[in-house]
């Protein structure tokens, strides 16, 4: 309790600043920053009408699908690099040129590969979470103590149970901070995933909200994917918590 | 479970630079023998161990366990290990119950296993924890009873009672004696300790600084369990000391 009230100092501080330029003193004028109250009032519109959750729960399903897919994909391929000199060897070069694609770059063929809408979207959340988690989970496996998997061989274990049972537990605080890593970069990949073809989420409504000048209802939107953001961060750090050996 | 160590001599590359580790080691141990390999710091018995284990190779020479080559690590070589090597994210009966898990046997049996060596190293009431809340000697009990708990043929082990106290460490040496008397293992036992190379083995080989070559070996014929204070145990803790000191 007392760590929040000091985490909530500091934005308290902002806002206080924040109200003192725009409200009360008006040296910034509305049209770079809205006020305070002008976000609270779109802030209050948009949960009256329904849009600020509908919003959240589309945008969530997206980011959510986007990145168990990314996460199936990355732990197995992350495990197999991690552990295969051949196969990290014969992928270098590969990943290392898709990786630093930014997932927008990716949209033409998004449409492409799988038509305007939910597809797409997913695909780029997917391009976003894909990268950080197969890099984390090959850097853990890689990782891995050697004096783990030789008692592991010494004990009788095979390969394949080796892998099981030391080296993904070894690996594990790796791929927790991939994940974490993961859907930070999915979530920020939402304004570009409903670029194409959304007719609602957070992306689409400060896409929208920016395209009519209420730059009051883009800082909402904003704000609900940053609140997302830290809504994950909470559960990824209980996680980390719970493999405190 | 009989060895045969013919020619071996270990180089590593380090830096670009060879380094030779151990020269020219012929050691024949014989089936149910107790033998223990003492030697200065940085002589090889580490490697020496490793490469029984089948976790090294020999860079010229040969080593074979029953006659046949030995070409990688075995459960019937159980191994315990000079560093900490438990499994950090698994419980103490879980670490224990490693090898009968991996070898499919059921969770009743092998916990009731684990749970007798963990009583034989004196760690009852410790089945929960987790190594990170374990001394570095209760670490290192629970690593001996990983390793006896797999029930191998033949025990290498690594200074495994470095990190104990006194009485500790000849309360599990005398267990020890007692389970190779009972179970018929061979056992190879790296130690830097010569009373404890002389209370426990058969055959002391003795090495020289690096690289490694075998200076002596001493037979040691008192019966069990020896008496550390007798003339014979004293003789020879002071012949071998004195060989090591040169
Ligand atoms: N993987 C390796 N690569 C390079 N050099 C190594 C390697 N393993 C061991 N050495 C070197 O081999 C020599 C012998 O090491 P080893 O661990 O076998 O000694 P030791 O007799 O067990 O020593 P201690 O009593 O201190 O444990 C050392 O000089 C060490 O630096
Ligand atoms: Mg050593």
């Amino acid at each position: 309790m007392n760590k929040t009230i000091k985490a909530l100092i500091l934005p308290l501080i902002i806002l206080i600043i924040w109200a003192i330029l725009t409200t009360y003193t008006g040296i910034i004028p509305s049209y770079l920053i809205p006020s305070p109250s002008a976000v609270w009032v779109a802030f209050e519109n948009l949960l009256l009408n329904g849009s600020l959750i509908t919003d959240t729960l589309s945008t969530l399903t997206r980011v959510l699908l986007g990145f168990i897919i990314a996460a199936l994909v990355a732990i197995p391929l992350g495990i197999l690099l991690g552990w295969s000199k051949n196969a990290n060897d014969l992928s270098k070069y590969i990943i290392g040129v898709l990786r630093p694609i930014p997932p927008i770059a990716w949209i033409p063929f998004a449409i492409l590969w799988f038509g305007v809408g939910l597809g797409s979207a997913i695909f780029i959340i997917f391009l976003g979470s894909v990268f950080p988690i197969l890099i984390n989970t090959a850097d853990g496996v890689k990782r891995t103590d050697k004096i783990y998997t030789e008692s592991a061989y010494t004990l009788g274990a095979s390969e394949f149970q080796t892998l099981k049972k030391v080296v993904v537990p070894a690996a594990l605080p790796n791929i927790i901070t991939g994940l974490k890593v993961g859907i930070g970069i999915g979530l920020m990949c939402t304004v570009a995933a409903e670029m194409i073809g959304s007719s609602n989420g957070l992306g689409y409504l400060i896409l929208t909200a920016t395209s009519m000048l209420d730059s009051a209802s883009a800082i909402v939107g904003m704000l609900a994917i940053g609140v997302i953001g830290l809504g994950f961060d909470y559960l990824f750090r209980r996680a980390e918590m719970k493999i405190n050996w | 479970m009989s060895f045969i160590l013919k020619n071996v001599d270990k180089s590593f590359i380090s830096q670009g630079k060879e380094l030779e580790v151990v020269k020219n080691i012929n050691i024949s141990v014989q089936d149910g023998e107790f033998l223990s390999l003492v030697g200065p710091s940085g002589c090889g018995k580490t490697t020496i161990l490793r490469m029984l284990a089948g976790l090294d190779y020999p860079s010229e020479g040969e080593i074979s366990e029953n006659g046949e080559p030995v070409t990688g690590p075995s459960p019937n070589r159980g191994f315990v290990f000079q560093q900490y090597s438990l499994f950090p994210w698994r419980t103490v009966l879980d670490n224990i119950a490693f090898g009968p898990e991996v070898r499919g046997v059921d969770t009743e049996d092998r916990y009731q296993n684990a749970r007798n060596y963990i009583e034989m190293v004196g760690l009852s009431g410790f089945e929960n924890s987790h190594p990170h809340e374990l001394s570095g000697g209760m670490k290192q009990r629970v690593a001996i009873a990983r390793a006896l708990a797999n029930d191998p043929l033949s025990l290498l082990m690594d200074e495994p009672f470095a990190a104990l106290d006194v009485m500790t460490r000849h309360k599990l040496q005398e267990e020890l004696v007692r389970i190779w008397q009972e179970e018929h293992k061979t056992i190879i036992f790296v130690t830097h300790n010569v009373d404890e190379a002389v209370f426990l083995a058969d055959r002391v080989v003795v090495l020289s600084k690096s690289p490694g070559e075998i200076i002596e070996s001493f037979q040691i014929e008192l019966e069990r369990i020896r008496d550390r204070t007798s003339p014979e145990f004293i003789d020879l803790k002071k012949n071998i000391t004195s060989l090591l000191e040169k």
